[in-house]
């Protein structure tokens, strides 16, 4: 895998595009399974309802990488996301995802050379204002050459 | 002095430690270093100015590299906007003759790290490399090696030569301080940091068992 010819091919390119309605009950789930004790993430009355920071990170797409990325039969393993929050996002709320590769990048490490992929999902609320970016991290290892 | 040359913050991918939980750690625990210098991956972070943190907690923070060559991987200590422009740093497959020659030019040091890890340290490459010239100081002690590898770092040092640095190589906030290395005087600057490695007076340490 090249990763120039990736880059050239597949960055800043949207493959995805899926809808999302927040649920008042996944939001309550989701906040308790992180440990949240704060009311605002744990109970549906109170005023100030919202999701967690970090609750659009459960959100996916029907695709996670472009179609027709060369991977070689390789299958990407999940190495970690990122979540930047814009806007707080509320029960009720139908946000729109788009995604597209924001960063291929190679490393070498002791099991040899591996390619990253950033998958960005960006997800705009129904004012199609940016509520929240979405980095999902994969990483493809090459087998090394003994 | 006691310096930890080789550390990793959040501008690293795969670093997960904020440069002021380093701080906040080492006077917590009472490290016995008086700071750190910065390395992040393939990349030279100018933007990011930790003046204030040092202030602070009293520590000297500095800013260097860790690049990659077909040696495994290398430090550079002073890298100056010149240097950035004069190879790739992105580039994991940099010619170590090229990295220890364009650091020279610019007035930087350039340091092979945890030589004894597989694929990524010089050991596993001097067999069907040879040995490179140019090489003076590599790291003998690095907080993320098994003490295996540290042990075939220290032999390469001493069959060749070299001096040896310590370095934690953290990434997480309690790896900060497993090793460093110590100079007889105060280091206050990328520059003078380069003084005291071309000075050849400096000890490597490890506190790997302590921490």
């Amino acid at each position: 895998m090249e990763i120039e010819e990736l880059r050239e091919k597949f960055l800043k390119l949207n493959f995805d595009e899926a809808e999302f309605h927040v649920d008042g009950d996944d939001i309550v789930g989701f906040a308790r399974a992180c440990g949240e004790t704060a009311s605002r993430y744990t109970d549906a009355n109170d005023p100030d309802f919202q999701a967690p920071p970090t609750f659009p990170a459960r959100f996916h797409g029907r695709r996670m990488l472009p179609r027709d990325i060369p991977l070689e039969g390789k299958i990407p393993l999940d190495a970690g996301k990122a979540v930047m929050p814009r806007k707080v996002i509320r029960a009720g709320t139908r946000l729109v995802g788009k995604s597209y590769l924001n960063e291929i990048y190679e490393k070498t490490g002791r099991s040899g050379r591996m390619i990253f992929l950033v998958s960005r999902m960006e997800l705009f609320d129904e004012a199609d204002d940016l509520a929240c970016i979405v980095d999902s991290r994969m990483v493809v290892r090459e087998r090394p050459r003994e | 002095m006691i310096l930890d040359l080789h550390s990793h913050s959040v501008v690293s991918d795969d670093g997960r430690a904020k440069v002021r939980n380093y701080c906040q750690w080492i006077r917590k625990k009472e490290l016995p270093i008086d700071g750190f210098v910065l390395t992040e991956h393939r990349q030279f972070d100018d933007a990011s100015d930790y003046s204030g943190l040092a202030r602070e907690f009293d520590l000297t923070i500095l800013k260097a590299s860790e690049v990659e060559t077909e040696y495994g991987h290398v430090l550079v200590f002073g890298v100056t906007p010149a240097l950035v422009g004069a190879f790739d740093f992105t580039d994991i497959a940099l010619p170590l003759a090229r990295v220890l020659e364009q650091s020279e030019r610019h007035g930087a040091v350039a340091v092979p790290c945890h030589p004894g890890r597989t694929r990524v340290g010089m050991c596993a490459h001097v067999e069907t490399r040879g040995i490179p010239d140019g090489v003076r100081i590599v790291e003998v002690y690095n907080g993320g090696s098994r003490g295996s590898e540290d042990e075939a770092a220290q032999a390469l040092a001493t069959a060749q030569g070299y001096q040896g640095i310590g370095g934690s190589d953290a990434h997480i906030v309690s790896h900060i301080g497993r090793c460093a290395t110590r100079f007889p005087a105060p280091v206050g600057t990328e520059g003078a940091l380069v003084e005291a490695l071309r000075a050849g007076e400096f000890e490597a340490m490890s506190w790997k068992s302590k921490n």
